[in-house]
């Protein structure tokens, strides 16, 4: 038997209530007094108590003790929980029970355990479990919602990419882009096109190993990705297609912006302009020469006309008005273009010498003569032979040259046999040799004989409206020639100044100008300031009516700003006195101080 | 006086405890305090004229660490289901325990109380599915334990779904 006492003590101890089940009344008595917790929790003292079951204001045992009666009606052996559950007590505090049914061979008890120490371990533990569940739970949340941003973000880039690609290439317009390496990372459809690549075969390889560039194109790209930002301008690449047709673009080389070590080209297909201007500018250029002035346009017919016959030619005309140009353009324009076209300047040299080289001369036939020597006339054969400045020529080698005309055969010096030769001469000369014969300078049946078809070249001021033509093929050659590609264009302030200059040196010297002009200006484009002085000076001459008040400001203005702002310098630069330009500037109502 | 069984169910952190508390008391606590088993109240409410006591079993939420013991169900009158708006995944629990208990209870009355409308911003449940749910013949209330948004709504409606059974 078991003692009482003993129960009790384990009871309050263990927070457990010890019930055994009577096996007739199925009733439950406690085997100890009721403990002092549970009657707290009931909120009852110990005489309420009779020795039985302590019911059962719990919902939760009133719920569990059918289940209990029928485990233990059913079992011999074995145990059934109920399970934690909490309840609260007569004193507003929660508690929390677990009660277990207990059968075995000859003992039905009932075990209700206040769960109020360490067994609450269990509660710690799911705590933390769910606490970090819930985490992960969250975290798991914002990764997706990240993802979704992200795939949100990736697909408006793809998609923004792609609307990039197709505006690229409905613009025409290639792109490249490279490592900081130079290997190609994107090679767009159009620029595939243009180049004749395929993406596949060049990505990841240097930009260089593009077959379309040649070396000079390679060298000037590498060049424009050296220079600064701001000093890059276009690089112009022209090849021949596989088609044979010529493809003309504009590489614009840009950092990308993201990474400036990478770069990107930007492929302008400019061939149709420039077959365009190709077409344009052909109608304005008769072989090297240049204009569309009525003056130069009479010049192209009348080579047309004389070009295919054998007629000797006077060119004559200013200094740089492209008398050699004209004789080339005969001898092109002639049957005879694949054959010889020999230039002799006349001018300056004695008869002795000029006849040697003329008509060449024997191995011994004078001093320092050590071989046989053939001439120009000889060297010309079947081609043309032309003679600038005949007006030069000394009269001995004026009658030799009248007998070659005449029959067509030149004599070595030295020698005593002549020689067949099929040479066409054009002659050109500066002067007037009609004055030149009243001197007894030249003589008068060779003038008749070179004068066969005549050409008088017009002097470029009597052709104002090439200038901007002229300058337009002049401006690239110097710009090209000065290395300054960073210069773009012709000011219009500096096109009206040349337009206005008397030019005297005529083409020579407006190519000579651009040249100079090239060399001094440093910005984008020429200004009248980069104008060779002489430009400046002549332009208060009262050229073509061109001088108006607005212009001669213009000037004034252009003249103080390259004089720094002194104005005696700026007299000087416009050719005027100082009192002159004092007046004048009075007048325009400009500043008279320095 | 007619006493009641109702059974709150749902995922873990739901907010069944915080709904009974808000339910019983008008307190809300931001702590999280898991339930272990099962925690019991009582409420009277006055229904149809007539006090009733529900005796609310806020039973301990279903996951991997603790399943729903049949024998907590039974003697239902009715139930609540319980999902947590800002938590997708707590659906799926509940549309599980409503099959397990429609098993074990047959068809006893039971609404289902979205609860966190307060952070109704976070929440991963789209209006269409709540609107699935309502297809399905489903009671769905939107509410809240912190602000007692559709709290009193939800008991009420399914203490008098049980008298009317």
């Amino acid at each position: 038997m078991h003692e009482p006492s003993l129960f009790t003590g384990l009871s309050e101890a263990l927070s457990i209530l010890v019930l055994k089940r009577e096996g007739v009344s199925r009733s439950f008595h406690t085997l100890h007094s009721i403990p002092e917790w549970y009657r707290t929790f009931l909120g009852k003292s110990l005489e309420d108590f009779p020795n039985l079951l302590p019911d059962l204001d719990s919902p939760f045992l009133k719920h569990f003790l059918p289940q209990v009666h029928e485990f233990l009606d059913g079992q011999t052996t074995g145990q059934l929980t109920s399970g934690i559950w909490c309840e609260q007590g007569a004193d507003g505090k929660d508690y929390q029970f677990e009660a277990t049914a207990v059968a075995s061979a000859d003992t039905q008890l009932l075990l209700i355990q206040r769960m109020d120490r360490g067994e609450l371990e269990l509660q710690t533990v799911l705590q933390t479990a769910r606490e970090g569940g819930l985490q992960h739970q969250r975290d798991m949340a914002e990764h997706k919602q990240v993802e979704r941003q992200l795939g949100g973000k990736l697909e408006r880039s793809e998609q923004l990419r792609d609307d990039l690609l197709v505006i690229l290439d409905r613009l025409q317009l290639g792109t490249i882009m490279t490592d900081a390496q130079g290997r190609m990372t994107f090679v767009s459809r159009v620029a595939q096109e243009l180049l004749k690549l395929k993406e596949s075969d060049v990505i990841g390889r240097l930009w260089h190993v593009i077959p379309a560039f040649s070396a000079d194109d390679k060298a000037a790209l590498e060049d424009m990705i050296r220079q600064p930002i701001g000093k890059r301008t276009k690089v112009p690449v022209v090849f021949e297609s596989v088609r044979k047709r010529r493809v003309s673009l504009e590489i614009d080389v840009q950092q990308d912006p993201r990474d400036p070590q990478r770069t990107i080209f930007f492929l302008y297909d400019v061939t149709e302009v420039h077959d365009l201007r190709e077409v344009l500018t052909g109608q304005h250029r008769f072989f090297d020469l240049v204009g569309k002035s009525p003056a130069i346009t009479d010049v192209y017919a009348r080579i047309q006309d004389i070009a295919p016959t054998d007629a000797t030619v006077l060119i004559e005309g200013e200094t740089g008005t492209g008398k050699e140009l004209v004789a080339r353009a005969i001898h092109q324009a002639s049957p005879r273009k694949g054959q010889p076209f020999i230039a002799v300047n006349c001018a300056g040299l004695t008869d002795s010498l000029l006849g040697s080289q003329l008509f060449g001369h024997k191995r011994g036939a004078f001093t320092g003569a050590m071989q046989d020597h053939q001439g120009f006339f000889e060297a010309a054969h079947m081609g043309t032979l032309f003679l600038d400045e005949i007006g030069d020529m000394p009269l001995s080698i004026q009658t030799t040259l009248l007998r070659v005309l005449q029959e067509k055969e030149i004599m070595r010096v030295g020698e005593s046999h002549p020689r067949s030769v099929d040479v066409r001469v054009v002659t050109a000369t500066h002067q007037n040799l009609q004055e030149l014969v009243k001197t007894g300078k030249f003589r008068s049946d060779l003038l008749y004989r070179v004068r066969v078809a005549r050409l008088n070249l017009p002097a470029l001021r009597d052709r104002r409206e090439d200038i901007p033509l002229l300058c337009d093929v002049f401006f690239r050659q110097s710009r090209t020639v000065t290395k300054k590609m960073d210069i773009q264009e012709i000011s219009s302030d500096t096109m009206r100044q040349l337009m206005k200059y008397h030019w005297p040196g005529n083409v020579r010297e407006l190519k000579s100008a651009l040249d100079y002009a090239c060399i001094h200006c440093h910005g984008g484009a020429i200004l009248p300031s980069d104008l060779p002085p002489e430009c400046w000076e002549s332009v208060d001459r009262p050229l073509g009516g061109i001088n108006s008040e607005v212009d001669e400001r213009e000037q004034i203005v252009a003249a103080l700003t390259r004089a720094k702002g002194k104005r005696a310098e700026a007299a000087r630069l416009l050719g005027m006195s100082r009192s002159t330009l004092y007046r004048r500037l009075d007048s325009l109502g400009l500043p008279t101080k320095d | 006086m007619i006493q009641k069984k109702v059974c709150l169910l749902g995922a873990f952190a739901v907010g069944k405890t915080s709904l009974v508390k808000q339910y019983i008391s008008g307190i809300f606590s931001e702590k999280y305090q898991t339930t272990v088993g099962v925690k019991i109240d009582k409420k009277v409410l006055d229904i149809q004229g007539e006090p009733m006591t529900l005796i609310l079993w806020d039973l301990h939420g279903e996951d991997e660490f603790q399943k729903i013991r049949a024998s907590y169900l039974r003697g239902s009158s009715g139930y609540m289901l319980v999902i947590d708006g800002t938590r997708l995944m707590t659906v799926g629990v509940v549309e599980g325990l409503q099959q397990m208990t429609q098993e074990i209870l047959g068809g006893v009355p039971f609404v289902v109380m979205i609860n966190k409308a307060d952070l109704s911003d976070q929440w991963e449940i789209e209006h269409e599915a709540v609107e699935g749910l309502r297809e399905r013949g489903w009671t769905v209330i939107e509410g809240s334990a912190k602000t007692g948004q559709g709290v009193e709504e939800a008991f009420f409606t399914l203490a008098n779904r049980m008298v009317d059974v």
